[in-house]
């Protein structure tokens, strides 16, 4: 076997290939695409979604599905914003509490799920309806704007000239996935689970534990999507998380993620998001209507779990041959 | 237990547990789920007639019954696909399509109402027909395939309209979202419901094709094993889906006496919690083969008088949506109770 078709083998070689093919043609079509101003606003968007994709991946990867994500991002970007301007808090001190907000949320989803065997889908239908109703119950759908300039600040400037703050969060999360999904004993057990959940069980593996824990890194991932969306946009908006739902869905479909479980990848979820943040962005490029980035984003997900079908049964049928 | 297992599957004449209530497992009525929603709609009606003057007004029922009938279709949209075993997520973005549709072919194709309603009905069962044959084809599940297509729906629909709303319909919607029966507190959308739900209940009852949507959902080799077409009836489902929420949205044009895109919030989104709550608070399974048209129709009822009740609290509209999900949680907390109970009671 080549050292090519091995790659072709791995999640992230597609991703890739699509990735360079992007930045090609569209630097091509459009040099200020490559400008350091754009590179940046660009690599603003991927920090964030980034974020929103791993906490759906994480759930992805136990064999469940999350549809709170974009709740419990939204209830922890108004509890930041609303702690420093109604209470005063430090924006620290805020941060940390909104973090323990969205993994309590998260917590609160996989108890559920996990002590009552119910599907994921019903349960955090369930909780998105009451952590969205909480959220517009506190802000009655009015936003808070008394966010501190240290706050903006760290939203909207950059440490070394094209690389945004907002870029160091997501790359520790990025890294410390990794070494979750790979290296540690939590991670395997994650997979396992959405690998077989009854082979898992019958090894000795906490299931319930394990989907607990799951949700609850999922909730404190969407919680910091959250809180560094309200830093972006020097607003605490409840409409926040609003539309996390496909975008959550996409990366991870795009970077291989099997929807069954038990098979994810960091880094191609990683090209995911940067995949759909290069095609939203050239179609603002070439002013092409905003209304189509819907239809892009859905296009882009079947034509992702299709080419994943697809993979799948060539590997089953190289399988059975080699048997 | 492995040996009992394999040795003697159906055989059970000779064992006492297996016989009772017949083999449906089709329980006693005052332990069934639809009897515990009429209980709890009896006793939300008395309690909120007694703590809030208006509930029980012509006008209010009137209110109720308009947007019951809407949230009854929403549920019985979601229902026929439930069926399956699969999901439907683009009900709300369907819906909105379909009444985009009736309301372009009414003012600027020139159509008269009754075609344009047609076109409408046609176009949500198109796009119902788009995602079945996407399901069926790929072989992959249909949460995936209708979260994908939600978004392309929506998308195509907002860049066609632009966003903007059709406001100039013919005065027959809003006369018959208006119109008012049994002094003033029946309103005619509620007849509609209640003959679709009869309809769908004559399909799974008496209907060939409803008997093999239940046996294609509950288990599709065995359906195809004996002779049915789990692919093509699969579609027929999602078909059906798209158009019972173009009904639903068309409905809802009559009550507003618009077109308006947002009229199921961003992608349509806004129908998702309306439309499980009905199936789940119904008792339908939603790893498909069983269902409940009555327990569906109930559920959404409950949902709309338990909303008009708490807006007439003055609870606020924010906190009813929390309560809301609360409320389905509550659900299937007691559905999973009252089937331990049921599976106990028959163990002993």
């Amino acid at each position: 076997m080549g050292p090519l078709s091995r790659y072709a083998r791995t999640d992230w070689f597609g991703p890739l290939l699509v990735t360079v093919l992007a930045i090609v043609i569209v630097g091509a079509f459009n040099p200020s695409f490559l400008s350091p101003l754009n590179i940046q606003v660009l690599l603003l968007a991927i920090s964030v979604n980034a974020l929103i994709a791993f906490s759906q991946m994480i759930i992805i990867a136990v064999g469940q599905m999350n549809l709170s994500v974009g709740a419990i991002g939204g209830l922890a970007a108004i509890s930041f914003a609303g702690m420093m301007q109604v209470w005063g808090l430090p924006a620290p001190v805020a941060a940390v509490l909104a973090l323990l907000i969205g993994l309590g949320a998260g917590m609160v989803n996989g108890a559920f799920i996990a002590w009552t065997g119910i599907s994921a889908f019903v349960i955090t239908l369930a909780s998105l309806s009451m952590f969205k109703g909480i959220n517009l119950g506190i802000t009655q759908a009015q936003p808070f704007y008394g966010i501190p300039d240290a706050v903006k600040a760290f939203g909207n400037t950059t440490f070394i000239d094209p690389l945004p703050w907002l870029v160091l969060p997501t790359a520790l999360v990025a890294a410390g996935l990794w070494f979750l999904l790979n290296r540690q004993a939590l991670g395997r057990f994650i997979l396992a689970v959405g690998g077989n959940q009854h082979a898992a069980e019958l090894s000795g593996i906490s299931v319930g534990f394990t989907v607990v824990a799951a949700h609850a890194i999922s909730g404190l991932l969407a919680a910091l999507a959250g809180i560094m969306l309200v830093a972006r946009l020097q607003i605490g908006q409840p409409t926040i998380g609003d539309d996390w739902l496909i975008l959550s869905f996409a990366a991870p479909v795009i970077g291989g993620a099997v929807l069954s479980g038990g098979h994810v990848s960091v880094s191609a979820t990683l090209l995911g998001v940067v995949i759909v943040a290069i095609i939203t962005q050239a179609l603002v490029l070439f002013n092409i209507d905003p209304f189509l980035v819907q239809v892009v984003l859905g296009v882009l997900i079947l034509w992702a779990v299709g080419i994943n079908r697809l993979r799948e049964l060539r590997l089953r049928k190289a399988a059975t041959a080699g048997a | 237990m492995h040996a009992e297992d394999s040795a003697a599957p159906p055989s059970h004449a000779g064992s006492p547990q297996a016989t009772p209530r017949g083999a449906s497992g089709r329980p006693r009525f005052w332990l069934t789920n639809e009897f515990g929603l009429i209980v709890l709609i009896a006793v939300f009606v008395t309690a909120f007639g007694l703590l809030t003057p208006g509930f029980l007004s012509p006008f209010n029922l009137f209110a109720l019954g308009r947007t019951a009938a809407i949230n009854v279709m929403i549920g019985l949209s979601m229902m026929v696909v439930i069926v399956t075993g699969g999901l439907n997520l683009a009900v709300g973005a369907i819906g909105v399509c379909a009444a985009m549709a009736c309301g372009w072919l009414i003012q600027d194709a020139g159509l008269p109402w009754p075609l344009a309603i047609l076109g409408g009905l046609a176009m949500g069962a198109a796009l119902g027909f788009v995602n079945g044959w996407t399901v069926v084809r790929s072989g992959l599940h249909s949460f995936i395939i209708t979260l994908a297509s939600m978004s392309i729906f929506f998308g195509v629909m907002i860049f066609l309209s632009r966003g903007e709303s059709y406001r100039e319909l013919p005065s027959v919607f809003s006369s018959f979202g208006r119109l008012r029966f049994l002094d003033g507190t029946l309103s005619p959308l509620v007849l509609v419901a209640v003959a679709v739900a009869v309809l769908l209940v004559v399909l799974y009852r008496f209907t060939v094709a409803g008997r093999e949507m239940l046996a294609a959902g509950a288990k599709p080799e065995a359906a195809a094993l004996s002779g049915i077409r789990v692919d093509r009836v699969f579609i027929y489902c999602h078909m059906l889906s798209g158009l019972l929420a173009g009904s639903a949205a068309l409905m809802l044009v009559a009550r507003n006496g618009a077109a308006l895109p947002s009229m199921a919030g961003q992608l349509g989104q806004d129908w998702l919690l309306p439309a499980f709550l009905g199936p789940v608070l119904g008792g339908t399974l939603l790893s498909g083969g069983r269902v409940s048209v009555v327990g569906t129709v109930l559920g959404a009822l409950l949902v709309t008088l338990l909303t008009s009740g708490l807006l007439l609290l003055q609870v606020g509209e924010f906190w009813v949506q929390a309560f809301l999900g609360l409320l389905l949680l509550l659900a299937v907390l007691m559905d999973m109770a009252r089937r331990s109970f049921l599976a106990r009671r028959r163990m002993v």
